[in-house]
């Protein structure tokens, strides 16, 4: 009996969540991010969007009001790297899509690879992340990445943003082979890890000539040029309106890739920069964002601090570099909030971190509609029972687009089916 | 240009002697035919008990008949003028792979089940080859046995080094025409590693292998048991089922256990006293942390001479963690450290057959403060003791086997030479190829 009730209005919501609502939300400690909070305000909701914000925001007609006293309304979080609709199961590898065969791809459009269907979509956004950055990995130029809004049917309705940034994976010296394609782990020579690696850095250099040369043919009159898909894609990152995402772990190679985007003249974010406290101010000269590895990891080196991923953000911070959280993964994107909440125990400062979550990468990532609670703005937004960055926060209300959305998901599914056991 | 000639003579000429032995089975490498010997007026470093300045040695087949500056030299003995120059006990490798033909099933490090030599059987389980026996697997051609025997060893344990319980070692003279007349004791002990493996297959990891090496040895207690109570009232009984591994487990005197890191010593004398066998720890390089522990233990040591060093196929730009920096500084400390502290140590040659690299990689523990006296001892009498063959092998006393090292001076300096080897009271003349000299 208890279950049909939970069905019933389960139903009820979703049938009402289909609709397209203007909705109140009333009462609420509003945490605008971009301004300071409202202790009891309201936010209405019309077409998707934010429409107003204020102390007293009067209720049109028919606009569902929902009365939000005791509960704290946020913008819905931004994880700026994940592999969300790419991998289901990372062990399974038939339901792993995280990469294509071939060193560069620039034509590769992630967006397209994206399951909508993904079981980690409705369970990431239950914990309050409303979009993610979808990055290809793999070969050099993995491809296109995308930004999704945690809701939709097909990849097309959830597409915030189908092309968002070009990936790159920075060459590195490597002695064990980084793609494990066998039982075998046989150890490269020195000598030949390096030859290879550098290899790799001049056909990157000369991919990008290959591309600039494309670009000068394509301008000149009847030049009878055949077209190129491959470099076709490259032109918006030449031309710099794509950024290029280049992911870089240590600081050789982030030294490296800060030379490249010099040498190129390409806009770029770095992604997995665990060595990035150690080029801070050359980061904060060149203006570069970071997108933060996973707070919440063991040290790089055995000899580094043991909280050195933990006071990562916060040294950024300290030294103005732009930044946004990031999990790099799809089953544990749900835990977005605690990689923040971890860096302000270790010295960031709490409005940084938050901003961290949802303003910083919605300018990262140049989504001007997403990020704060301001009126004109997309109608991403959260009500937590409590602070967004404390564990024991429950997520009551998600809405994507200005649509309220089902929390149910697998785990809650689970959660039921287990503790209705007789 | 004189002195170019030169060597490619000396090596056309231990060609030639390689050849003949080839045809003339009976001919040792660079051996003189057994006699009587005296090496007289030689300045004698027994190894037990002073030094004797102007000493005369006696060696009859193939034992030393007598030391001592009144020795009486035989009418039969071949007389060597040794005015000025210095007699050492055979020096002897405390863990080795040495005839053992490289290559073959007994020396690969992989962890692999025993391929057709030793055929696998059903009952058999991999990584536990207990059975295959070193002594029944010596090659007296093997070209290492030589190669150590020019830079003064005169005997080795040699152990099969494949699996996790690999196989039983020998202790072998580095010398023989037959396998059989090389082996000094058969059983010197089973040879064990933890290596785990990798890409499937049991046991992957550190402590799959540990649990297997505790199910091995109860699994050997059980089997005993079992055989016993059959054997004294087999009527009525179903015979316990043979096993080779097991008998093997049981018949041997001591297990080899590897413990390089202080970790691994006190992880490794629990295992020991666990499964109630007698251990001898190999590797050693972080002893100098667990010398207390060690001597509590009364378990030896067998010290590795090859020094940790950073490998040379290592990315530079790699930064070294302080672990590993810490172990390569203070590694050569452990022999001095071990002395001091009382705890019987073995210096394995691992694998030096150079004598210029073995005679720096001595010298490293002795600039960390090791006695000379020490470091000989932890070259000829220990490794004996470890084994239980002091009453044979070890010193220059009468009565033990004819293993000598006769040098033109101190044998840790880099500039001595090594004048004869004597392996069962056989003379051999060290065809010494130095690196610079073997180019041509």
């Amino acid at each position: 009996m208890k279950s049909a009730t939970t069905c019933l209005s389960a139903w009820l919501a979703l049938a009402a969540a289909a609709l397209p609502q203007t909705v109140l939300i009333r009462g609420a400690t509003v945490h605008t991010v971009s301004g300071p909070d409202i202790a009891s305000g309201s936010v209405l909701i019309r077409d998707g969007k934010i429409a107003e914000v204020g102390v007293v925001v009067k209720a049109p007609k028919q606009a569902r009001v929902l009365e939000a006293k005791g509960l704290h309304l946020y913008p819905g979080m931004i994880d700026s790297a994940t592999d969300l609709g790419l991998a289901e199961i990372t062990s399974v590898r038939e339901t792993v899509d995280i990469r294509e065969i071939g060193d560069f791809k620039p034509q590769l459009r992630t967006i397209i690879a994206v399951n909508s269907a993904s079981e980690h979509i409705p369970v990431t956004r239950a914990n309050g992340i409303t979009s993610a950055v979808v990055l290809p990995e793999g070969g050099i130029i993995s491809g296109q990445a995308a930004v999704i809004h945690l809701d939709g049917w097909t990849w097309e309705e959830m597409a915030a943003r189908p092309s968002v940034a070009m990936v790159l994976q920075f060459p590195v010296i490597q002695q064990t082979p980084a793609e494990r394609t066998g039982p075998s782990e046989r150890r490269i020579p020195y000598a030949e890890a390096k030859k290879r690696y550098e290899a790799r850095l001049r056909e990157l250099d000369d991919w990008f000539e290959r591309a600039r040369r494309y670009q000068r043919a394509r301008q000149a009159p009847a030049s009878g040029l055949r077209p190129d898909l491959q470099l076709e894609a490259m032109l918006p990152v030449l031309e710099r309106k794509l950024p290029v995402v280049i992911h870089a772990v240590r600081e050789k190679a982030i030294r490296e890739a800060l030379a490249f985007a010099e040498r190129q003249k390409i806009r770029i974010i770095l992604a997995g920069a665990r060595d990035a406290d150690k080029l801070a101010a050359e980061l904060k000269a060149k203006d570069v964002p970071v997108i933060l590895p996973r707070v919440l990891e063991l040290p790089l080196n055995e000899d580094d601090p043991y909280d050195r991923p933990f006071t990562l953000p916060a040294a950024l911070h300290k030294a103005g570099v732009r930044f946004a959280f990031a999990t790099y993964s799809s089953s544990f994107s749900r835990n977005l909030p605690y990689q923040a909440a971890t860096a302000v125990a270790f010295g960031l400062p709490y409005q940084e971190a938050l901003r961290g979550l949802t303003l910083y990468p919605a300018e990262i990532w140049g989504l001007n509609e997403l990020g704060s609670v301001e009126p004109g703005k997309l109608a991403n937004l959260i009500l937590a029972d409590g602070d967004l960055l404390e564990v024991r926060t429950q997520i009551k209300h998600v809405f994507v687009r200005g649509k309220e959305v089902d929390l149910n998901n697998k785990h809650t599914t689970l959660y039921e089916k287990y503790r209705n056991r007789p | 240009m004189r002195r170019k000639e030169f060597p490619v003579y000396r090596v056309a000429k231990h060609v030639t002697v390689k050849v003949l032995a080839g045809v003339l089975w009976s001919v040792p490498l660079g051996a003189e035919a057994p006699a009587v010997y005296a090496i007289r007026g030689a300045r004698v470093v027994t190894g037990k008990g002073p030094i004797l300045e102007r000493a005369t040695v006696i060696v009859r087949d193939g034992l030393i008949a007598d030391v001592g500056a009144q020795a009486a030299i035989p009418a039969d003995a071949w007389v060597i003028e040794a005015e000025g120059l210095s007699v050492y006990p055979g020096l002897m490798d405390a863990l080795s792979s040495l005839g053992l033909p490289e290559g073959s099933p007994a020396t690969q490090r992989r962890p692999e089940p025993p391929s057709s030599a030793e055929a696998e059987r059903t009952e058999d389980v991999p990584v536990n080859s207990a059975w295959v026996r070193a002594a029944d697997l010596l090659n007296p051609a093997e070209r290492r046995i030589e190669a150590a025997r020019n830079i003064g060893f005169t005997a080795a344990a040699t152990f099969p080094m494949r699996g996790i319980l690999c196989g039983q070692g020998a202790v072998i003279a580095l010398a023989g025409d037959r396998p059989g007349e090389m082996v000094i004791h058969p059983s010197a002990g089973l040879y064990v590693t933890l290596t785990t493996r990798r890409g499937g297959g049991f046991p992957a990891s550190l402590m799959g292998a540990i649990a297997y090496l505790r199910q091995v040895f109860l699994d050997a207690d059980h089997y005993e048991q079992a055989r016993t109570i059959y054997n004294r009232n087999p009527a009525g009984l179903k015979r316990p089922e043979y096993d080779r591994a097991l008998e093997a487990l049981l018949a041997s005197p001591r297990v080899l256990l590897p413990a390089s890191t202080a970790v691994e010593i006190a992880r490794m004398l629990r295992l020991a006293a666990e499964i109630r066998r007698t251990p001898v720890l190999y590797g050693g390089h972080e002893a100098w942390r667990s010398a207390e522990l060690l001597r509590e233990s009364g378990v030896s040591v067998i010290v590795s001479l090859k020094w940790p060093e950073r490998d040379r196929d290592a990315d530079p730009d790699v930064e070294e963690s302080l672990r590993v920096l810490e172990m390569r500084e203070k590694a050569p400390a452990t022999p001095a450290t071990l002395a001091k502290a009382g705890v019987r140590f073995a210096f394995s040659s691992a694998g030096l057959t150079d004598r210029r690299d073995f005679v720096r990689a001595v010298r490293r523990a002795l600039n960390a403060g090791l006695s000379e006296a020490d470091a000989l001892r932890a070259l000829t009498l220990h490794p004996a003791e470890i084994y239980g063959l002091s009453d044979r092998l070890g010193t220059v006393e009468p009565g033990k086997i004819a293993n000598l090292v006769v040098t033109s001076g101190d044998l840790f300096q880099e500039q001595t030479e090594i004048k004869h080897v004597f392996v069962d009271g056989r003379k051999y003349q060290p065809i010494a190829i130095s690196r610079e000299e073997g180019r041509p």
